[in-house]
């Protein structure tokens, strides 16, 4: 059942000319309009054809617009709502997903009687559902184009239909000209366009076919209507195997027909195309078989043997198409549409063989790009470090992931569990420059943090003693001092630091610990040379030159500030040795150019939080929780003086790495913990479209009034279960595992008055409080589970010899629960419990010997979190200032929900 | 995806209720077999090959018996046999039993998409059980049909009268046939081939028509054919550890095509839309280790998690990586070049250097950033490189990859491992900080 079309199709065809295949008069409609493919293809279409999309669909958006340079093309719930509104179109273009695509052509076949064209865009339609579109679209009389396709276009009515030929440019590759291009590669309907400019030659009709099983404008119906347009001299034809689409096809015009895919008769199976599973006779040597017989010729055609005749050529590499085409217009007596626009030969735009001997013949030269593309090269090449792309970043990360099933998080690419194997100087780096510090950078942030760890006399450590003295917890403390370090304070540094980038960007310094770099390329304003400048001799810039001196560090840009004169300011100082630690990662593009002048500011920030986390009476002119300064700074690390702040004294070996895994470990929970949310929502209300504008400060007060004791307070809840359980037993040391106790009786008379309560409490219709640092939801289908996490850090512990009472607790208790039946597999010990472990037996000799309370176990095992998560957060504010847009995390209003 | 053998073919066929000879799997015991014997008078041992195998009796692994000793030995001869067909071959994995049909007539049955009529097309012979190819036209039916209507009755009525098909055989046709059309259209094949249907004596001298052979083809762009529950072992039959890794990544927008070409290659090339990919498969010959179409516009996640499959397969063995197409129209270079960067340097960074010549010719949006993006990723680890744009013949830079590669094979490759320390591949990744 078919409606009568044109020519002697034993099917409808409605198409008699490729005139008529995209004209001006087409009106558009377009199915699926603000789908991610068609939000960026249909305005440019829209555009370059004149403005001929007259409204789309979209299931509920009814009142919406897709913007365009014409202006808004409206949107309706459906194709009918549309012509209620008084739209009126011919053709359909479907950019539906691959299973609502046949109820979009129903749709439009149904509706609108006025329909002659359906264009489908849609890749991966069922060959079931193809069937039925093919049968609807005859009954009916619609001609359709694809499925699986680019669309149409017309090089002399300026128009396209349906998808991107011609990408983003449309008039770069759509000359006006006597060829038309009938191609089963979406990508090579443009591609051929451009060669063929290249040899002079324009186009007039461009189809992009599709290569489905079911192709609905396919080679015969393309070859009938070549016949009847007057601007098409001749036609480009690719095809690839499988299907007949090209056998018995009557030519009245020249062809040069490409054939590509000989390959594929090896295989067995599909590959590439969906319907160009090759064998039974319709393989590319069957196909140029067809098109040799048509025009005569015995051969293929290539530059070496350019077999062809005034009917045409084929060939099996599209560069030579060009060529062909013009050997066979020359028997035909016609010429070049226009002069070469450029040749196809070899250009490299870009090259470097790192010093390899070469041959000539494949060293090849650069040479200037086409325009535009010269211009964004050079643009490209004066670029200091990485741009990144503006999109919204409202629950997108560009540094975090975790992973669903490990629970895992990835910081830059590297696990948390890797993070905690590396002091915290390096993980507070690798959180802004991406990868971890070598010795060099080390010795540098210690002096940063060093220097700047102290806060005596300053009013950040008066505002954080007057938050701590109101009851408030570790996190408002905190917040009462990051938010005095403001912009004000900070821009003399960022500025050094710009001014740093500036001289040296493209002065060929790759290593900023290249000491032998001659200086005396650099020229330094009186301007530039102020920026470096105190009024007068600054002690603490000269102890912290001297630090860095007795460490033995490198920095070229110490170096040169302290060649521009004798009074060098605290700021430059911290500038040159952020901008050490920055080089590397900005000159490989790794990091952004904002990234490297906020690193003073994120230093500060660190040291700050590291210090206000204790009282101000530790805070002293000379020393810091008594260690003289001069001494942290020459030799003290970061992580030394992080467990300093909270121990108060220095750490063992064995306690310092356990404190260093203990903040590793807390880094990151990806981007959707409470705490990422807040800092990246106070960098999107300062819009970080603007960056210099965003207050850093502020956005770690937005991370720290997002913690809590629910979120932060974690490890404690294990600590205080573990008190519970160990306050009466006589434990001297956690550490031993001679400790005396059978964990194992323990934990049964744990697990059997567990199951008793919640047996219980069940029956008065209650539930008994989980057990914290036992079980995870995501961990609980096997019948004995293990947190990956939990067991790295096992492992890791085993290595080193190191015993943890507590942590053997744990397990002991998730096997006692389910040989008790009070669960019906073996818990998991899951990483809450493992911090708490460790925690607890850090600072278990001090509360068993009364110097820490209760409430001091508390607040450090929320400090501990809150240095961890700083530098977590810190990647995410850094992250969104470079990437995000303003106020990009906010909510929708239609997301958003009322209860009463 | 394709199935062949009456093992899984009778279970598809009960669904719609079309009588199918008897058969028995792999494990069946002797007195089974035994028995199938005694009711059929003898059986046909079968190899049972996964996917799309045919012309197994022109190749004599049909095997008939009229008794259980030589069933047996007949088992034992196909059970594991090798079939070869052109370059292709395949292992048998078991052998089926099926009981004998007599009949005096043999019908040929297939039902598949025709790019000839554009239609679904019912192919009809009531001269079956050879090679359809080898009848003359007159004696074979093929006949398009409406695909709403689906394959009525009267469709095989008037085809069957076409040929001259005896009238015996035509009511029975008649009322069966169309039954097939529902397996056909409804469980996402697009192929289906009964070769031979016999029509064998039942009730009364009535001829009833019994499958003796089925194949199959499923369309992967058609969840229908999960409705039929088959173990997924049936479609992994011949997929390497790769190829199944990347299949994993259809869940994705767009297609995951990919075949290995030459496990022995040397240029690793990833392509992006099949005509990228047909074209440089064909000019690479025996130098590609793959053929993939990834589809066109790929986001960033698919090409990263793609890229990072690729180098893990075949980074260490590859001289060239070669990232090639045309101008694409949509196809974002910038988050395709990015995602391909990102994935080599942690693949460097976890396996230490390799010694590698990137080339690339390509063109589209954001053609630049993404060249500057690769470029300062090969800067960092030090590998050379040498991009073309648009404008240089994709046909031209496949050759110069060629080049590059026959240099590399002779002498390169130890010049640039040189170069790169890749003796100390234990080394951590070069773009670790100062």
């Amino acid at each position: 059942m078919y409606t009568k079309g044109v020519g002697p199709f034993k099917y409808f065809v409605g198409i008699s000319s490729l005139a008529e295949v995209a004209t001006r008069d087409d009106r558009v409609c377009v199915l699926n309009i603000l789908g991610g493919e068609s939000s960026e293809v249909t305005p440019v279409s829209h555009a370059y054809s004149g403005g001929n999309v007259v409204f789309g669909t979209s299931p509920g958006r009814r009142g919406q617009v897709l913007e365009s340079q014409l202006g808004p093309i409206p949107v309706f719930n459906s194709v009918r709502e549309g012509l209620d509104a008084g739209h009126r179109f011919n053709t359909g273009v479907v950019y539906l997903p691959p299973s609502g695509v046949r109820d979009g052509v129903a749709e439009l076949a149904r509706v609108n009687p006025e329909l002659r064209k359906i264009v489908i865009i849609t890749e991966k339609i069922s060959v079931h559902d193809a069937r039925e579109i093919r049968a609807i679209a005859q009954m009916r009389g619609i001609d359709v184009f694809g499925a699986n396709c680019l669309g149409v276009a017309d090089s002399w009515n300026h128009v396209r239909i349906g998808g991107p030929l011609g990408g983003d440019a449309p008039e770069e590759s759509l000359f006006k000209g006597s060829v038309a291009i009938y191609s089963n590669s979406g990508n090579f309907t443009n591609t051929i366009a451009n060669y063929l400019a290249a040899a002079g030659w324009g186009t007039t009709t461009l189809v992009s076919s599709g290569k489905d099983v079911y192709i609905h404008f396919a080679a015969p119906e393309f070859v009938y209507a070549l016949s009847n347009d007057r601007r098409s001299k001749a036609a480009v034809m690719y095809s690839e195997p499988g299907g007949y689409y090209e056998r018995d096809l009557v030519f009245t015009k020249p062809i040069v027909a490409c054939v590509v895919g000989r390959w594929k008769a090896k295989l067995t199976r599909a590959v590439g195309h969906a319907g160009a599973l090759a064998g039974s006779g319709d393989d590319a040597e069957s196909k140029e078989r067809w098109f040799m017989e048509s025009f005569g010729v015995n051969a293929l055609f290539t530059p070496e043997n350019p077999a062809c005749s005034a009917k045409g050529a084929v060939v099996t590499n599209i560069a030579h198409i060009p060529l062909a085409l013009t050997k066979v217009m020359a028997l035909n007596g016609i010429n070049l549409d226009f002069d070469p626009r450029g040749s196809l030969d070899l250009k490299p735009w870009f090259a470097n063989d790192q010093g390899l001997d070469l041959p000539a013949e494949i060293k090849l030269p650069v040479v200037e790009a086409i325009a535009p593309y010269n211009a964004q090269i050079a643009q490209l090449q004066q670029q200091i470090g990485r741009v990144f792309p503006r999109q919204s970043m409202k629950d997108c990360s560009g540094v975090s992931i975790m992973d669903a099933h490990t629970q895992i998080t990835r910081q830059h690419g590297i696990s948390i569990l890797e993070c905690a194997r590396q002091p915290l100087e390096s993980n507070l780096c690798q959180a802004l420059m991406r990868e971890h510090n070598g010795a060099n950078d080390n010795a540098m942030i210690n002096v940063v943090i060093g220097a700047e760890v102290n806060l005596h006399g300053d009013p950040m450590l008066a505002a954080a003693d007057a938050s701590r003295a109101a009851g408030n917890a570790p996190n408002a403390v905190l917040s009462a001092a990051a938010s005095i370090l403001g912009p004000g304070r900070i821009d003399a540094a960022r500025r050094a630091a710009d001014t740093l980038i500036d001289l040296f960007a493209h002065s060929g310094l790759l290593d900023a610990r290249d000491e032998s770099f001659d200086l005396r390329k650099i020229v330094v304003s009186d301007a530039a040379r102020a920026r470096f400048m105190a009024d007068s001799r600054d002690p603490k810039a000269q102890a912290m030159v001297k630090a860095v001196q007795e460490r033995e560090a490198k920095s070229l840009f110490l170096n040169f500030v302290r060649g521009l004169g004798d009074h060098v300011s605290r700021d430059a100082v911290l500038a040159a040795i952020a901008t050490t630690i920055a080089w590397g990662p900005l000159m490989r593009k790794r990091i952004s150019r904002e990234t490297a002048r906020n690193l003073p500011w994120f230093l500060r920030l660190y040291a700050t939080l590291i210090g206000a986390s204790v009282s101000g009476a530790r805070h002293e002119a000379g020393r810091f929780c008594g260690i003289p300064n001069q001494e942290i700074l020459g030799s003290w690390s970061a992580t030394d003086l992080a467990y300093l702040t909270l121990m108060g004294e220095r750490a063992n070996p064995e306690r310092l790495f356990a404190f260093q895994v203990l903040v590793g470990l807390l880094i990151s929970n990806g981007v959707g913990s409470i705490s990422a949310q807040g800092a990246k929502g106070a960098v999107s209300a300062d819009g970080p479209q603007s960056p210099e504008r965003v207050q850093i400060n502020k956005a770690m007060v937005g991370f720290l009034t997002h913690s809590g004791y629910s979120h932060g307070g974690a490890g404690y809840e294990g600590i205080t279960f573990l008190v519970e359980q160990f306050r009466d037993t006589g434990l001297a040391d956690p550490a031993n595992p001679k400790h005396g106790l059978d964990l194992a009786v323990m934990a049964r008379r744990f697990a059997v008055e567990y199951g008793n309560e919640k047996a219980a409490l069940r029956e008065a219709g209650g539930e008994r409080r989980a057990i914290p640092g036992l079980n995870h939801p995501v961990f609980r289908d096997k019948p004995v589970n293990r947190d990956p996490r939990e067991v790295f850090l096992q492992e890791l512990f085993r290595e080193r010899g190191e015993y943890n009472a507590f942590h053997e607790y744990y397990h002991a208790l998730a096997r006692a629960l389910f040989e008790e039946g009070v669960t019906r597999n073996v818990f998991c010990v899951n990483i809450d419990a493992v911090i708490g472990a460790l925690l607890l037996k850090m600072l278990w000799p001090r509360y068993r010997s009364g110097a820490f309370s209760e409430h001091d176990l508390e607040v450090a095992a929320f400090t501990i979190f809150l240095y961890g998560r700083m530098m977590g957060c810190a990647a995410e504010i850094d992250d969104h200032i470079n990437r995000g847009r303003n106020m990009d995390t906010r909510t929708a209003a239609s997301q958003c929900k009322f209860v009463s | 995806m394709q199935l062949t053998g009456m093992l899984y073919g009778s279970k598809l066929l009960r669904y719609v209720e079309f009588p199918t000879a008897e058969v028995l799997g792999p494990e069946a015991s002797e007195d089974e077999i035994k028995a199938l014997i005694v009711r059929h008078g003898s059986v046909f041992v079968k190899p049972v090959f996964k996917g799309g195998v045919g012309k197994k009796g022109k190749a004599g692994l049909i095997g008939r018996a009229r008794d259980l000793k030589t069933a047996l030995a007949e088992k034992e001869r196909l059970y594991f046999v090798e079939h070869r067909v052109g370059n292709t071959a395949a292992k048998a994995q078991g052998v089926t039993f099926e009981g004998a049909v007599p009949a005096e007539h043999e019908v040929y049955f297939s039902l598949t998409d025709s790019t000839r009529f554009r239609a679904p097309t019912m192919t009809l012979t009531h001269r079956g059980g050879i090679a359809i190819e080898e009848l003359p036209k007159e004696q074979v039916a093929e006949i398009p049909f409406e695909a709403l209507t689906g394959l009525k009755a009267f469709v095989i009525a008037n085809a069957l009268s076409d040929i001259g098909a005896p009238k015996e055989i035509i009511s029975p046709l008649v009322q069966n046939l169309p039954k097939l059309w529902e397996l056909f259209h409804n469980y996402g094949m697009t192929t289906l081939e009964l070769n031979p249907i016999r029509m064998m004596p039942g009730k009364g001298g009535r001829l009833v028509p019994v499958a003796c052979d089925f194949k199959c083809g499923f369309d992967r762009d058609d969840p229908r054919w999960q409705r039929l529950g088959l173990p997924d072992h049936l479609f992994a039959a011949d997929y390497s550890d790769f190829e199944q890794e990347i299949n994993q990544l259809r869940t994705y927008q767009g297609q995951s095509d990919v075949y290995v070409i030459n496990s022995q290659g040397t240029i690793l090339a990833p392509t992006f839309g099949g005509g990228a990919n047909s074209l440089v498969t064909q000019a690479l010959g025996d130098d590609a280790i793959i053929s993939s179409d990834f589809g066109g516009n790929p986001p960033y996640e698919k090409m990263r998690d793609v890229a990072r499959i690729c180098f893990k397969y075949w980074l260490a063995q590859s001289n060239v990586l070669f990232i090639i197409g045309g101008k694409s129209n949509n196809t974002d270079i910038e988050a395709t070049f990015r995602a391909m960067a990102d994935a080599l340097r942690e693949h460097f960074g976890g396996h230490g250097p390799t010694p590698l010549y990137v080339v690339i010719g390509r063109g589209g949006p954001n053609l630049i950033r993404g060249m500057g993006a690769l470029r300062d990723t090969l800067e960092a680890l030090s590998l050379p490189y040498r991009f073309f744009g648009f404008d240089s013949a994709m046909s031209e830079v496949v050759n110069y990859a060629q080049a590059i590669n026959r240099w590399m094979k002779a002498g390169g490759r130890e010049q640039l491992a040189q170069r790169l320390g890749a003796g100390a591949r234990a080394g951590t990744s070069p773009a670790t900080g100062g």
